[in-house]
């Protein structure tokens, strides 16, 4: 095989695991929020579901999450889900990836001292404005960090794809250097991987300082 | 009347902060509450701003009930809806300023006004500029609020209530936040709002201020109003002995 050829057969790997990085994030970003406020809930029963959820996402290996997620319907519920591998995949991502977004949120909602709360009340803003105007942009300010830490971890964590044998870069960088006897499809997804990462690094900052204009 | 604050009860656990107080503010009445913390001073006020629910008495706005106490002695509130119509009569000033740190300063004053009562930008705008104006700092309409010192940002939040053009305004130890030298120019303000007859009860420590500024003082001690009147007779010529006492210590 020549070099070119691996390169274009990883390329289409990366483009897969780029795949998942991106819909994991649509996925667990708007879902973390949704978990960050359900933990928040006036009903015990809610928090504690939540609590035990989050639990269970932080406690236990992504990789085992994404085994159960694929292998689950079948060997609990005797169910057969046709093209169930890449749906199972990207359930799995945004569960685990949402916990920890809404964790990052919950740090930064409680950060926002409540003498915000209380002018935005005094100043007659409904409960939604209050959060949506007054709230959300300050978390989203204190959270920057914690949140671009996170993606880059999920840049690299898309490798876990290859356990359900879904062809991702890290899939393929493995088949290939064991059928090729080479260490080159390695050095090429460390590339890639790096690469990818460099361009979240960058853009992250590009969020955070156009943030900057206040403190 | 403009409110109206009758046999207001309210306690922390187990703990009676304010013991049946009654309060009523007229049309361009200045009223200073002072007392030792913990005395109720800031409790009252957040009743009245309805940052803290009461669990007994009655509060009127314009004659408008708010809360009243039902057969067995119990607070019931209007609806969550009709409560926020309560809220464009009052301001309320914080200690901690409480200034939006997103917002410009410009925005600070003009979101509200724009977003809860429905203002033209323009409008919001034009009165904006017009109490900053007023507040010496309208250079700072662009500027953040971390970028201001305490005693601006205290004007600007002065400012902030005011833009929702309140019937009357709540200081809660406005200047108690600020180094002693900032404090004049916001105690200034507040004379000068003072003079032109807006309606305002202040919690304050700042006994000269009180004296000067108010028609009438309230001194608070244990949950409960232990004296009132004109200043000049509570301050020089108090009746109760826990008065004399507090008014001592100021005198160090």
């Amino acid at each position: 095989m020549t070099f070119s050829t691996m390169l274009s057969t990883m390329s289409a790997g990366m483009v897969k695991t780029l795949g998942i990085f991106v819909l994991t994030l649509i996925g667990s970003l708007p879902l973390g929020m949704v978990v960050a406020l359900l933990r928040k809930s006036r009903f015990k029963v809610v928090r504690g579901i939540i609590s035990i959820y989050i639990s269970i996402m932080r406690g236990t290996p992504l990789m085992l999450q994404l085994l159960a997620w694929y292998f689950g319907p079948f060997y609990l519920f005797g169910l057969n889900i046709g093209n169930w591998r890449f749906p199972a995949l990207i359930i799995g991502f945004v569960a685990n990836y949402a916990a920890y977004f809404a964790e990052i949120y919950r740090g930064g909602i409680e950060s926002i001292p409540v003498g915000q709360y209380e002018a935005a009340e005094v100043l007659g803003y409904t409960k939604t404005q209050t959060f949506m105007k007054i709230i959300l942009p300050q978390v989203v300010k204190i959270i920057m960090p914690s949140v671009t830490n996170e993606v880059i971890t999920l840049v690299k964590d898309t490798s876990l794809a290859f356990t359900l044998a879904y062809q991702e870069v890290f899939s393929l960088s493995k088949q290939i250097s064991a059928s090729q006897s080479s260490f080159m499809p390695f050095l090429i997804a460390g590339v890639f991987y790096f690469v990818a990462n460099y361009v979240v690094e960058f853009l992250m900052n590009r969020v955070e300082k156009s943030m900057d204009y206040y403190k | 009347m403009i409110l109206e604050m009758n046999n207001i009860r309210k306690h922390f656990g187990g703990l009676e902060v304010l013991k049946d107080i009654s309060l009523g503010v007229d049309s361009g009445e200045v009223i200073s509450i002072i007392g030792p913390s913990g005395s109720g001073k800031s409790t009252l006020l957040r009743c009245a701003t309805f940052l803290e629910t009461i669990d007994g008495g009655e509060i009127k706005y314009m004659g408008k009930t708010a809360a009243h106490s039902d057969e067995n002695g119990n607070a019931v509130y209007v609806s969550p809806q009709e409560l926020r119509a309560f809220r464009s009569y009052y301001g309320l000033v914080f200690q901690q300023f409480n200034l939006f740190p997103h917002y410009s300063i410009l925005k600070n004053l003009t979101d509200a006004p724009i977003h809860v009562l429905g203002k033209s930008k323009d409008e919001a705008e034009a009165t904006a500029m017009e109490l900053l104006n007023k507040m010496g700092i309208a250079d700072k309409a662009t500027s953040y609020p971390y970028q201001l010192s305490g005693g601006q940002q205290q004007r600007v939040a002065i400012a902030r209530a005011l833009a929702m053009k309140p019937e009357i305004l709540f200081f809660d130890e406005p200047t108690s936040a600020l180094d002693p030298e900032l404090t004049g120019e916001v105690l200034k303000v507040i004379r000068q709002l003072a003079e032109e007859r807006m309606t305002m009860v202040v919690v304050t420590h700042e006994m000269p201020f009180a004296k000067a500024v108010s028609n009438r003082v309230l001194f608070m001690a244990g949950g409960v109003i232990v004296e009132q009147g004109d200043p000049k007779d509570v301050f020089d010529n108090p009746q109760e002995e826990r008065t004399k006492q507090f008014l001592r210590t100021f005198e160090r």
